[in-house]
């Protein structure tokens, strides 16, 4: 009887003591573990830096431009990027060796850079920019325009998305505050 | 203190609850619905830089300009141009389509020579052998049928077969040759263009002008920009026909009448405007006045068509009160119409002072040839192809001994199908310039794709119903996807293979000269600031700096031209008419009323694939094909609602289903164009039938012309 209640006391002790163990450690897999395990990272296939660009005065808009409705027009292809970088550099710096990296793989291959984009959204959302041309860029992208290296690129494991892309209840959230509608058909046509 | 039982009961309780704080069920139901939208037979939008390109439709005659938006520099999508003066940023369902059909099922995807009853692919290099052969021993008696109305290739064709030795060179019928004919009894020169933008009454005598007819994108641009929303409408608009088609439907008035009738009205209509004091100088008018005093009164126009004498009145009224009244005349399906009829309303248009006047018909010069040796635009169009067809199928014409087919489908695309068929079983070697496997293709001995116009260079020149002059390019903007070439190409080709000499060694030479030759030409410019329908009416035309004008056809700019071919004897035709149109009793037999749509295609593209979702269920159902008649008449014949039934016509027998529309008028049945192909993809193949086939032709009395735009059907 003593030996059962002793272990009756004990094992409560125990078993919180374990709870609290399995609580916590759920926490730090759940917080730190888990969304390194739910994203693969990914390096662009050429470290372009943007720093570089933007201290030449370069404007965003230069390459990232709107087509005629406002839609994203994609990104800058091989050809207009070759426009200033035709041509192999033979310079040994970082920068160089990219540049002529360009060159050699995409530039003479006449291939387009599998650049990996941060923020394309979903086949099914319909997004102007037009619309949103108020806001700066940096409110909803990164701000790469002080980057020399371009940040990691994380993709979900699960969903083949980027972890920068923005879900959906962002853009409601944005569109509640600013009082725009939130109907269905305003994103997905 | 080991893991027991309880311990372990512990560690999960708590690490579960502990779960529940952090992002793991979360995301993962979250991110797993998310999966759910990308399995990997999802269609996914492509990637890549957007840009657009201009070019111009070949696909849909109205000839529209098109801004092609590609992806990553892959076409993704047709729209309208705004720049362009045929478009003014509108498209049709069949430009539209021009993307799509690159990868239609239905193209050819490289040469092919029969091989008893199936094709075997070849080589070019073979095929300009095999055709260099064959049409060297047929010289003297090749000839040549064009479907494309407006390609300077029909040049380098024309020259090829007459050099050859021609036995005849052809235009598919469509309302360009019945106007052309009409002209030409009319002893006019040029072709007629309708000035729909400044025009304030518009009497439109049976063509479908916003739908089929002519240059259809900017007839509707034109009809639109006169009629802002919520405003009072700056013209009027009368539409005479069976049916209340789609041309009728947005007109402020629909007056039913056959469209074997459709002359009838017209001089219905001349009766009140000579009463009223309407005169002519022109030759012919005193027989004219003759003829329509003699047995077009308003009780004749009643007794014949059931025409309202008071609704002629009011239509002859508002035309004479109008500062400019345009009348136009066609055939509600685009073709099968007689010449008399076009003279019937061209003569309202001269009594009312109508020609080369802003906002009426302007006679348009043809822009200069370049091809030496090659058939005018006006003489090809003065060939008679179904009379031509049938006269082989019967003996009465020697057959040709080799026949050259470009972009045209005459087995499908003609009245009397079967006839027509039969005629080029007679004629030993037929070689199909298509890009698509059609009804004729599938009948000829060689097939040589012809790349499509977003692969090629070409061009199109004042589409029939232009009220200008009018020339845009079409150009390449991908390399061709299947192992196709330019048909300018290969017949020029061709042609160094026979030592015949054309001039030039490719297609685009020719279309840069064609350029060249319009840079000089007096009046020209190009419509950028200023459209042309603005310089008839008064604006001066901007100079064009000749050497910018390859450039501004590239980046999708028109150049046109506001001018008239001079006019030496226009008349009245008077007796073309006194034996063509006759206020008789109305038919007492069921008449045949087809409508044609650009979303059905022609016969030479079949049905585009993604046109078909838009066909609703009253039209085809499953594979069948729906009649249109309305209460009255099917009261009359017994019919009722989703009934099947057979018609026959031509010694043809065609099955439909009933489908009762009070749009159509009573004895008409109306019939959709376009279905019952037996070729191409699974998109047009055997869906519904091809009621054309149910037409006979006959010969118009007093201009010969074959026709068929009234014909009977039995339905039982």
């Amino acid at each position: 009887m003593e030996e059962k209640r002793s272990n009756s006391a004990g094992g409560v002790g125990g078993m919180a003591l374990f709870a609290l163990i399995g609580f916590v450690g759920a926490l730090v897999v759940g917080w730190g573990i888990f969304p390194k395990m739910l994203y693969s990272q990914k390096t662009q296939p050429i470290r372009f830096s943007h720093t570089v660009h933007t201290q030449l005065g370069i404007e965003c808009e230069q390459c990232h431009h709107l087509g005629p409705d406002g839609r994203f027009a994609g990104l800058p292809s091989t050809e207009s990027c070759a426009e200033c970088h035709g041509e192999e550099t033979g310079d040994t710096s970082a920068n160089g060796k990219e540049i002529d990296k360009f060159v050699k793989d995409y530039v003479k291959t006449g291939r387009q850079v599998p650049w990996l984009v941060y923020q394309y959204q979903p086949d099914n959302v319909f997004f102007s920019h037009a619309a949103h041309k108020g806001f700066e860029c940096t409110k909803c992208h990164l701000d790469v325009a002080k980057m020399d290296t371009p940040p990691p690129y994380y993709e979900n494991r699960l969903s083949g998305y980027s972890k920068d892309t923005m879900k959906m209840w962002e853009c409601e959230r944005c569109h509640a505050s600013m009082g725009t509608s939130n109907a269905c058909f305003v994103c997905h046509k | 203190m080991g893991l027991d039982r309880r311990a372990f009961l512990g560690l999960v309780a708590g690490g579960t609850v502990g779960a529940m704080f952090t992002p793991i069920p979360w995301k993962l139901i979250d991110d797993a619905s998310i999966w759910t939208q990308n399995w990997p037979w999802i269609p996914r939008v492509p990637k890549g830089q957007i840009d657009y390109v201009a070019t111009t439709s070949k696909l849909c005659p109205a000839g529209e300009g098109l801004k092609i938006m590609r992806v990553a520099g892959n076409p993704i999508l047709a729209g309208g141009n705004p720049s362009h003066p045929l478009s003014c940023g509108g498209v049709s369902a069949l430009a539209r389509s021009e993307v799509y059909m690159l990868y239609s099922p239905a193209r050819i995807k490289s040469p092919m020579k029969r091989n008893g009853k199936t094709f075997a692919p070849i080589t070019w290099e073979q095929a300009l052998v095999e055709m260099a052969e064959k049409l060297g021993a047929a010289k003297g008696a090749v000839a040549s049928i064009s479907g494309d109305n407006t390609g300077t290739i029909n040049e380098v064709l024309t020259a090829l077969t007459a050099k050859l030795g021609s036995a005849g060179s052809f235009m598919m019928p469509s309302e360009a040759t019945t106007a052309a004919k009409a002209m030409k009894l009319m002893g006019a020169q040029g072709q007629a263009g309708y000035d729909f933008e400044n025009a304030d009454t518009v009497l439109v005598l049976g063509a479908d002008i916003f739908e089929t007819w002519g240059t259809s994108s900017r007839n509707r641009k034109a009809f639109g920009a006169s009629r802002p929303a919520g405003d009072k409408p700056a013209n009027t608009y009368v539409y005479v026909g069976p049916s209340r088609n789609n041309t009728a439907a947005v007109c402020d008035q629909w007056v039913p009448a056959a469209a074997a009738d459709l002359g009838v009205v017209a001089l219905g209509i001349a009766w009140h405007l000579l009463k009223a004091g309407a005169t002519s100088n022109a030759p012919g008018f005193d027989t004219f006045k003759a003829v329509v005093n003699g047995g077009f009164g308003p009780e004749d126009v009643k007794r014949a068509t059931g025409v309202a004498p008071e609704t002629l009145a009011a239509i002859a009224k508002a035309l004479a009160s109008a500062k400019a009244p345009l009348v136009v005349t066609g055939s509600p399906f685009g073709q099968g119409l007689g010449a008399a009829p076009v003279i019937a309303g061209m003569s309202l248009n001269m009594l009312l002072g109508r020609i080369n006047k802003p906002g009426g018909v302007y006679m348009l010069p043809e822009l200069p040839s370049v091809v030496p040796g090659a058939l005018t635009r006006a003489a090809m169009l003065d060939g008679d192809l179904p009379a031509f067809l049938k006269g082989v199928e019967s003996g009465k014409t020697p057959a040709p001994k080799a026949l050259l087919i470009y972009d045209a489908n005459p087995v499908y695309g003609l009245p009397e199908a079967a006839t027509m068929a039969k005629a080029l079983e007679k004629i030993p070697f037929k070689v199909s310039f298509s890009s698509f496997m059609d009804e004729t293709a599938a009948l000829c001995d060689l097939v040589l794709p012809n790349s499509l116009p977003l692969e090629r260079y070409d061009d199109v020149a004042t589409p029939y119903g232009s009220g200008f002059c009018v020339y845009s390019l079409v150009r390449p903007i991908q390399k061709p996807i299947c192992d196709t070439k330019t048909t300018g190409d290969v017949l020029l080709g061709l042609a160094r293979k026979l030592s015949i000499d054309l001039k030039f060694d490719n297609f685009q030479q020719v279309i840069k000269e064609k350029v060249a030759s319009l840079a000089k030409v007096s009046g020209g410019f190009v419509a950028k600031d200023v459209m042309p329908w603005q310089v008839a009416a008064g604006k001066p035309a901007p100079a064009l700096v000749g050497g910018d004008l390859w450039k501004a056809l590239e980046a999708g700019y028109a150049w046109t031209m506001v001018g008239q071919a001079p006019q030496t004897a226009m008349g009245f035709a008077a007796e073309v008419v006194a034996k063509a149109v006759k206020a008789g009793k109305p038919a007492t037999a069921t008449v045949l009323a087809p409508y044609a749509q650009l979303r059905t295609g022609t016969p030479v593209t079949g049905m585009p694939c993604q046109d078909l979702t838009t066909v609703p269920d009253t039209e085809l159902l499953g594979d069948t094909t729906f009649i249109r008649v309305n209460s009255e008449t099917a009261k009359t014949l017994g019919l009722k609602k989703g009934q099947m039934v057979k018609l026959s016509g031509a010694g043809v027998d065609c099955q439909a289903k009933v489908h009762i529309f009070e749009s159509v008028m009573p004895g008409m049945v109306s019939a959709p164009l376009g279905f019952g192909h037996t070729a191409f993809d699974y998109y047009s193949q055997g869906k519904g039938a091809n009621y054309l086939s149910l037409a006979a032709v006959v010969e118009e009395a007093g201009s010969g012309l074959s026709m068929w735009i009234a014909p009977e059907v039995k339905i039982a």
